[in-house]
């Protein structure tokens, strides 16, 4: 049994939609072998894994979507799915332009997530507000953390700021609706990372786990971690859990997503988070601090609960200091 | 009372930042142990790069904070681009005075070098200048026999031994550096060489051996074993004749096999990322084990350019690695782990994933030979000195060595 894992996310083409940080170029469908689909849907029953499924935006053929339907999962999709009935029952809908939200018919009992870059979702700023009413849960995705410089640290900083002024209306509304950038820090006592690597890993259409699906789309060998026949293989695996990330170990930005594709990416390492990663954390980490105060000026909240201030958007300082 | 001889401390040990330029690839030798699996004639450092480099480490300043610099010249085999060498020399010591540079008259030029050309008139020019800043390593491996084991001229049929070559200037080199020590490496077939190697050493005047056994996985059945009885055969020697008074050998240190703390003993013992490597193409590495040419199975990690500059996220896993992250649990728990090294470059070209997390443990069977070898020799000298009515005065002026040798 693999103790550690907890849910199985399957790539079923190669133009699925990214849910994530990592961007999906491929234009060029190749869809999961239907075989290995109902194998890994079958595996997963074995090994007790909750199955996450990324949709492409083409509809998928009927013996897929039966094959889908022998399991207990979770469905997401673009926002430009064509598949009607699907776009009815799917749990996470990812705009992949903030832009695509205009018009879009929101329902509570999803999770929307929008992706964008800084600029454009800096850029942007007024629409997230309109969404906010009618949503339970949203999700941001900076498309483009890498890009993080002192310019867009400061306007970062202050969509932050605006946006917690409009959740906490909600909030003196009655509706606590639910950003992670903003809401997560406040509800956590301890990290909520991604763990990929650790809790769940992907399939792809080539028929290989993958640390996560940009491991895959991004052609990087490393990422691979077994294939159905020979079972999870992860090299290395203690590198992917908390406990062996000296930087995130240390660190109270329990939101983070620790992206270890962003890791791997900046430094090398996929325990090691870069710069612009840790910074991206914490100013949304100081922006729920802001707005852990501004909801208790609506009446009691959370009491107990403490963000504390903190000296430095980068742990590794702390990390540093302590070291030397 | 009798003296026990010391090692020296490198120079500002722990406080200086160590500038690598690997100014060529080529090596009049082909060692058999040697790491540098890639070596060759091409790369060679231009003038250009080599001054770029220059340019972009004191523009930073601000990004070298450490008090003093060793600029380091490596190969392999540095003194074969000493037209280069004396070029960089001498517009290091203008720039750093012309900028007012924290590094000016706190430097040191570094080389190691296999003694061939040492007694050149340009190498001995050079040394004339720059004499008063100038560190210089010789290798030699001991005897004839165990330095022309490995240490071969390139290209020569049948194969031609360099210990003559290189004896040759030790006189002069020990004239230039008194107390000079040279780095003796051991790999599989050079063990039962050992003692006699050491012996033969501190017979040519050479009073600080720093000897180690290579990181990388050559050690075969037995090794252990024949390593230990090579030791302690050492050990008498050093002991019976009273050669511990003027001599120093590395591998016996009184700090070495004993349990870490898991808090206080966590540090990485290796400096990559606190170096800086540059090679002919420009490139940044953490340590010169990271380029190409010394890598087997990775590829190289280079953290930046003399254009783009020094890319720091790259730098961060080198910088918060500590020993227990990357160590395996038998290494956590092994109670004589202290002296037990490993290369930051080595790990990585041995690991199972591109990580310099994962810590090899190749040496681990003679690491535990030498710390048996290692107590032999301190219990043994220490007996002496009770009999001779000197180990406490000893035990009061003795000074903790903790030197790793890379």
């Amino acid at each position: 049994m693999l103790s550690m894992l907890k849910y199985l996310i399957v790539q079923l083409d190669d133009t699925s939609t990214s849910f994530c940080h990592y961007v999906n170029d491929r234009k060029t469908p190749k869809l999961i072998p239907l075989e290995i689909l109902r194998r890994a849907i079958i595996w997963s029953m074995k090994e007790n894994l909750m199955v996450q499924f990324i949709y492409p935006d083409y509809e998928l053929p009927e013996e897929y979507k039966k094959a889908i339907d022998e399991i207990d999962h979770v469905d997401i999709i673009s926002s430009n799915n064509k598949d009607i009935s699907l776009t009815k029952v799917a749990d996470i809908i990812i705009f992949n332009s903030i832009n695509d939200t205009g018009g879009y018919k929101l329902n509570e009992n999803k999770v929307y997530v929008i992706r964008g870059t800084f600029n454009e979702i800096i850029s942007n700023k007024d629409i997230i507000p309109d969404i906010l009413p009618k949503a339970t849960r949203l999700n941001l995705s900076i498309t483009d953390i890498p890009a993080l410089t002192p310019q867009i640290e400061t306007e970062y900083a202050e969509f932050l700021d605006s946006l917690g002024e409009k959740v906490k209306e909600e909030y003196g509304k009655n509706h606590p609706v639910q950003i992670n950038a903003l809401t997560d820090r406040i509800m956590l006592d301890e990290m909520n990372n991604c763990n990929a690597g650790f809790e769940h890993i992907t399939l792809s259409p080539d028929g290989n786990f993958y640390i996560c699906p940009a491991f895959y789309l991004n052609d990087i060998q490393e990422g691979i971690c077994g294939n159905l026949n020979e079972g999870v293989k992860i090299k290395n695996e203690n590198l992917f859990k908390l406990t062996y990330a000296p930087i995130c170990r240390e660190c109270d930005a329990y939101q983070c997503n620790r992206c270890i594709w962003l890791n791997q990416l900046q430094t090398l390492e996929v325990n090691t988070p870069g710069m612009q990663q840790c910074v991206t954390s914490h100013l949304e980490r100081n922006a729920s601090m802001k707005l852990l105060a501004k909801i208790r000026e609506l009446g009691e909240f959370m009491p107990g609960k403490e963000i504390p201030e903190i000296d430095s958007l980068d742990p590794f300082v702390k990390v540093i200091k302590n070291k030397y | 009372m009798s003296k026990i001889f010391e090692p020296s401390s490198s120079w500002k040990s722990g406080l200086a930042k160590t500038v690598t330029f690997i100014v060529t690839k080529d090596c009049q030798l082909a060692c058999k142990y040697c790491y540098l699996v890639g070596k060759n004639e091409k790369e060679r450092m231009t003038w250009e790069v080599a001054k770029k480099a220059i340019d972009y480490i004191l523009d930073n300043e601000k990004q070298f904070k450490e008090e003093s610099v060793i600029w380091d010249f490596i190969g392999g085999e540095p003194f074969l681009e000493i037209d280069l060498i004396d070029k960089i020399c001498d517009y290091l010591k203008i720039e750093m005075y012309r900028r007012d540079h924290h590094w000016f008259d706190s430097y040191r030029f570094n080389f190691s070098t296999n003694g061939i050309n040492y007694d050149s008139d340009k190498v001995q020019k050079f040394i004339a200048k720059n004499r008063e800043h100038l560190s210089i390593g010789i290798t030699i491996d001991g005897t004839k026999k165990k330095h022309d084991l490995n240490r071969i001229w390139k290209g020569e049929k049948p194969e031609k031994g360099s210990y003559e070559d290189v004896v040759r200037n030790i006189p002069l080199w020990l004239k230039q550096f008194p107390g000079g020590g040279t780095k003796v490496t051991i790999s599989s077939a050079d063990i039962s060489y050992i003692k006699e190697s050491v012996l033969h050493l501190y017979s040519l005047g050479i009073h600080e051996v720093n000897i180690n056994v290579v990181f990388e996985d050559v050690w075969k059945e037995g090794d252990d074993l024949l390593f230990e009885e090579q030791l302690i055969e050492l050990a008498d020697e050093i002991i019976d004749k009273d050669l511990y008074k003027e001599n120093t050998c590395s591998f016996f240190a009184e700090f070495i096999g004993k349990p870490l703390d898991p808090e206080k003993d966590n540090q990485n013992w290796c400096g990559a990322g606190k170096m800086l490597a540059v090679d002919s193409a420009g490139n940044f590495y953490p340590c010169t084990r990271f380029a190409g040419y010394s890598l087997r199975e990775k590829r190289p990690l280079i953290i930046g350019n003399i254009t783009d500059g020094i890319d720091h996220n790259k730098l961060r896993p080198f910088l918060t690695l500590d020993r227990l992250t990357q160590s395996p649990q038998k290494c956590i728990d092994c109670e004589v782990a202290s002296g037990c090294a490993w290369c930051q470059g080595e790990n990585y070209d041995a690991a199972q994933t591109s990580t310099i997390y994962q810590r090899s443990i190749a040496i681990c069977k003679m690491h535990k030979a030498r710390v048996r070898a290692n107590n032999y020799y301190w219990n043994k000298l220490y007996r002496k000195l009770d009999k001779e009515e000197e180990r406490e005065e000893f035990e009061k002026n003795e000074v903790e060595s903790n030197n790793p040798i890379c």
